[in-house]
């Protein structure tokens, strides 16, 4: 059997998270009301009106262009698309065309295997979303509130060769636009919404076969599913002998499997001209260096200067640069703290994600501050606590939203490291355990750890561990 | 004189100073509809009869109750002593292809006959803003495609004041004819060829088309959006200046609104001619009409009264100290109507998409097998011949296949007919001129069903104003004269971007020049009806 590999192009379409809509100044976010509210005569396409674009969406598509390491135009154009369909209330949709907002730009994927997969963008532009049709028996409901809502569509070049590079290239991107405050990237939300062309060759091939379209592939997994399901199929037919047809397929997710949707066999026309009701858009250089000063430095070269200035493996980098207001916090505490930052990382990792994930917040949203973490840091390290009332001072902080040494304070937490206290405590343990210093002194050492217990128990974990296994070490005389 | 009779500024004098009421004014334009302008335009009016052919015709709609209202706060406003308004008062009407909150906003179209707007266009608020009273939506081309109403959904169309076996011309027919014959002073129409200043000359008005962004296209339901200009039609210029003053200026609804300054048109008036340079081109002379078989030129000098008619007004103008400047070149303009015709075409055809029978207007009442054929019953039954004549050159020549050699060439004779102008409006330009002075159509108003039903003959009498549209300058169509047959001729002023205040100047001084010739004296038809 012929070795193949897969070709896979993606299609997203990115919605930014403007307040208003991309032509009028009805409100964009509808998740969380009712069809047909957030409209008005110029995003339901009444006779007359005139779109007048949202400067939002242009710096949004800005900032998220810069990040993809695109071009961007001194002057772009928005085109008509001319299309009909009952969600699409003007019969056109306002797009770029020609003349886009940016050019050209990739983006790298780091995969887990260890290479790097670089993804060529080949399309990145503006356009106004249509609304929401559904069909109610035999009646179809269209909802205008997405209608107007801004997108920014971006294509991928035939670039991605597996289906894990395409859930990466999702993975990655979402990282991205979160991370850069475009867009709450929410698949589920069809914030982030994706299409797939798919097509297979030879491995080693340098043409490209035709492709199929799937539609509909609105969550990571899906898509990784999808483009499995149709590489597999596009094999077994062409083992059959069977030709691959330009069909446009829908990815049912529930039952996992292709629907054909169409054949396609001629493209559709549009008939793209220039949008008459907007001018030309110049991008001049003030605007955009004033723009592009808000853009943060990006995920993979920061996980990339996480590794390299503070040490950190690979592992921790990615997870600490998953998330921005993570990795901001992480450099936050390593800057309070002046120690170890592996040690930042560890208790970010081990305790503060879960305390995270616990309760679905994000890093800046915790009341345990960088500063405050790094505050118990450094009462952990001077012995002022132990290890473990550090981390309960976490919790403790989280809850009150007080500094973690007004807490040890107040609470009398700090560790007792004084001698002739400790010594007192263990001489009232080892009276209290005669049988237990007998087995011991018999030999069985392992007791140890029970009279440190015993010792820490009676002093409210206060104690200095290692100065009580001392005092206990020559008290029992078996050292 | 009836107060209907008088001109906006008359009229807004009269209110200020309550030598009249605004519902007197509003009474007395009411009294005037009643007796020439007949039933209104209405869908499936069947026959024409006798009487029908007597009267104007120019209403679809009548608004009585919201003038009615705007009337009586004027008149509060005037009586407490506030501001009502450079309008004040002045009876306006407005072409049905302007959205209007709570009427009926038909572009003359079967496919939005039910259309009730919820919103109100920008020039429409803006004129009541300042104490116009709204009486009503006027008659037009269906969607303004067309140069004569004829083709109006909305039966009778309207009829010439001058001689009422004649058109009115078009698209903004229902407009000139309400303000010739006295029904409103001024109305709201719309140029995206000439669609104000040959309606304007047909029936002996005063047109100004304003530079392309000068006045909010926003509630103008849009036919070329990249041609389409809002404008005032009026009995005279400084009718036409007040209410430009109104209208224009930039519109947050509108990106291609423009943010240049709006001049004082007003005070500017009686500047005079002196020291303007004004063009005459000989390319403005004739009309080139292609033959239909050979794609071949032919030319036709414009009928002798004219030319004779600008020649007059170049020669008053000289008079009072404007320069005549000779032979100004505009080679292109002969090219105008090609490319219009494709331009337009391909922005009408996606203007219209949105009907479609979803969401508002006509729907078909027969059940549609499936969406498609929704679509296709609707806009088949819902739209006119025009509209679709317009959609199939439309699809056709943007379609990816021509747009090439249509589309895209058409655009760049645009840029050439632009260039003309630059050319001739440049201060350091080989023919230098303030103005370009023109006959504003190459015949007067043709008898009713002469031309209707020839396509392409119909577009030939946009010749001499289309080629404005696509440099998106402003024209102003002046009253010039009457024919031997007593139909009114059109004179046309052409200047640089918004330079309307020159435009006007100029013809305000032809105005004072030619007050007492004896053309000015004659009354059309509809005042002895």
């Amino acid at each position: 059997m012929t070795d193949y590999e897969i070709v896979i192009g993606l299609e997203t379409h990115i919605q930014l998270n403007t307040t208003t809509k991309i032509f009028c100044s009805c409100k964009a976010d509808s998740w969380f009301d009712p069809p047909n509210t957030n409209i008005c005569p110029v995003c339901t396409g009444l006779p007359g009106v005139l779109p007048v674009l949202n400067q939002a969406v242009v710096e949004k598509g800005m900032l998220l262009a810069a990040a993809m390491h695109a071009e961007i135009q001194p002057v772009s154009y928005f085109d008509r698309k001319n299309y009909f369909y009952p969600d699409l209330p003007k019969g056109f949709q306002i797009s770029q065309y020609d003349r886009s907002l940016a050019r050209g730009g990739y983006l790298d994927l780091p995969m887990p295997s260890g290479y790097v997969r670089r993804v060529s963008i080949h399309k990145l532009h503006m356009e106004e979303d249509a609304g929401k049709t559904k069909n109610a028996g035999r009646e179809r409901l269209i909802d205008f509130n997405r209608c107007g809502v801004p997108l920014v569509e971006m294509v991928t070049g035939p670039d991605l060769r597996s289906a894990d590079e395409a859930a990466q290239y999702l993975i990655r991107l979402r990282q991205l636009l979160r991370w850069i405050g475009v867009s709450e990237a929410d698949m589920e939300k069809g914030h982030l919404r994706c299409d797939a062309n798919v097509s297979i060759r030879p491995r080693g091939a340098d043409y490209l076969n035709p492709k199929t379209e799937i539609k509909n592939v609105n969550s990571i997994e899906a898509v990784r599913d999808a483009i499995e399901h149709e590489a597999a199929r596009q094999i077994r037919e062409v083992e059959a002998g069977n030709r691959i047809e330009a069909w446009t397929l829908e990815w049912d997710e529930d039952a996992g499997v292709l629907r054909k949707m169409r054949s396609k066999e001629t493209e559709a026309d549009y008939r793209y001209f220039r949008e008459p009701d907007l001018l030309s858009l110049p991008i001049t250089d003030e605007w955009k260096e004033r723009v592009l000063a808000g853009l943060p430095e990006l995920p993979l070269e920061r996980r990339a200067r996480f590794m390299q200035a503070y040490g950190l493996p690979e592992y921790d980098a990615d997870i600490l640069t998953g998330e921005r207001n993570l990795s901001d916090y992480f450099e936050a505490a390593v800057q309070a703290y002046g120690g170890d930052p592996k040690r930042v990382s560890n208790w970010l990792m081990n305790d503060l994600l879960r305390m995270l994930n616990d309760t679905g917040r994000t890093a800046d949203q915790l009341k345990v501050t960088p500063q405050y973490l790094a505050e118990i840091l450094k009462l952990v390290d001077a012995n002022t606590v132990n290890t473990s009332t550090g981390k309960a001072l976490l919790a403790k902080v989280d809850q009150s939203g007080k500094a973690p040494r007004a807490i040890v304070e107040e609470e009398g937490l700090a560790q007792v490291s004084d001698d002739s206290a400790i010594r007192a405590v263990v001489q009232e343990v080892l009276n209290e355990s005669p049988k237990e210093v007998e087995s011991y002194r018999a030999g069985k050492v392992t007791l140890m750890g029970w009279f440190v217990g015993q010792v820490m128990k009676k002093m409210r974990g206060k104690a200095d561990p290692s100065l009580a296994r001392g005092i206990l070490e020559e008290l029992l005389g078996g050292g | 004189m009836e107060l209907c009779d008088l001109s906006a500024y008359e009229i807004a004098q009269h209110v200020r100073s309550q030598k009249a009421t605004a519902v007197q004014v509003l009474e007395s334009c009411l009294e005037r509809i009643q007796k020439v302008d007949g039933r209104p335009g209405a869908l499936d009016a069947g026959e024409l009869t006798a009487e029908d052919r007597l009267r104007v015709h120019a209403f679809i709609t009548l608004t009585e109750e919201r003038a009615r209202a705007q009337a009586e706060e004027v008149d509060r406003k005037v009586a407490a002593g506030e501001d009502p308004g450079l309008l004040a008062g002045v009876p306006v009407s407005i072409k049905d292809i302007f959205c209007v909150q709570g009427t009926p906003s038909t572009a003359a179209s079967r496919i939005l006959a039910n259309f009730v707007s919820p919103y109100t266009a920008t020039s429409v608020a803006r004129m009541e803003e300042q104490g116009a009273l709204v009486l009503g939506k006027v008659n037009l081309d269906e969607f303004t495609y067309g140069s004569s109403n004829e083709s109006s959904a909305f039966q009778p169309c309207p009829r010439n004041p001058w001689n009422l076996n004649h058109v009115v011309g078009g698209s903004s027919g229902g407009s000139a004819a309400s303000v010739a014959a006295g029904e409103v002073a001024l109305s709201l129409g719309t140029d995206t060829a000439g669609s104000i200043r040959q309606p304007a000359a047909f029936c002996g008005v005063v047109g100004l088309k304003p530079t392309y962004g000068r006045v909010s296209r926003y509630g103008l339901i849009a036919f070329g959006s990249s041609l389409d200009c809002p404008g005032p039609m009026a009995r005279d210029v400084t009718d036409a200046a007040m209410m430009l003053q109104t209208i224009a200026g930039p519109d947050p609804k509108d990106a291609t609104s423009a943010t240049v300054p709006v001049p004082d048109y007003i005070e500017a008036l009686e500047e005079g001619v002196q020291g303007l340079r004004i063009g005459l081109s000989p390319d403005y002379f004739r009309i080139a009409i292609p033959d239909a078989r050979t794609g071949k030129y032919h030319t036709e000098p414009v009928p002798a009264e004219f030319e004779q008619a600008v020649l007059r007004a170049a020669q008053v103008l000289a008079e009072m100290g404007a320069e005549i400047i000779e032979d100004v070149p505009m080679p292109n303009a002969r090219y105008g109507i090609p490319a219009y015709f494709v331009i337009s075409r391909v922005e009408a055809a996606s203007n219209l998409h949105r009907f479609d029978g979803v969401k508002y207007g006509y729907r078909t009442q027969r059940t549609p097998a499936d969406l498609r054929d929704l679509y296709r019953k609707t806009r088949a039954e819902g739209f006119g011949l025009q509209p679709k004549l317009r959609i199939l050159m439309g699809m056709y020549v943007s379609a990816a296949q021509y747009s090439e050699q249509y589309y895209q060439r058409a655009l760049r004779v645009r840029t050439l007919i632009r260039r003309d102008f630059d050319q001739a409006f440049d201060p350091d330009g080989a023919v230098y001129v303030d103005a370009l002075l023109t006959p504003t159509t190459p015949t007067p108003a043709f008898p009713l069903e002469a031309v209707y039903g020839d396509s392409v003959m119909m577009q030939y009498a946009d010749q001499l104003t289309v080629p404005a549209n696509h440099a998106g300058i402003p024209g102003v169509s002046l009253p010039g004269g009457l024919t031997a047959e007593g139909l009114p001729i059109g004179i046309q002023l052409l200047g640089p971007d918004f330079r309307e205040d020159t435009l006007l100047r100029i013809g305000r001084a032809y105005e004072v020049a030619t007050q007492d010739d004896p053309w000015r004296q004659e009354e059309p038809q509809s005042a002895h009806l």
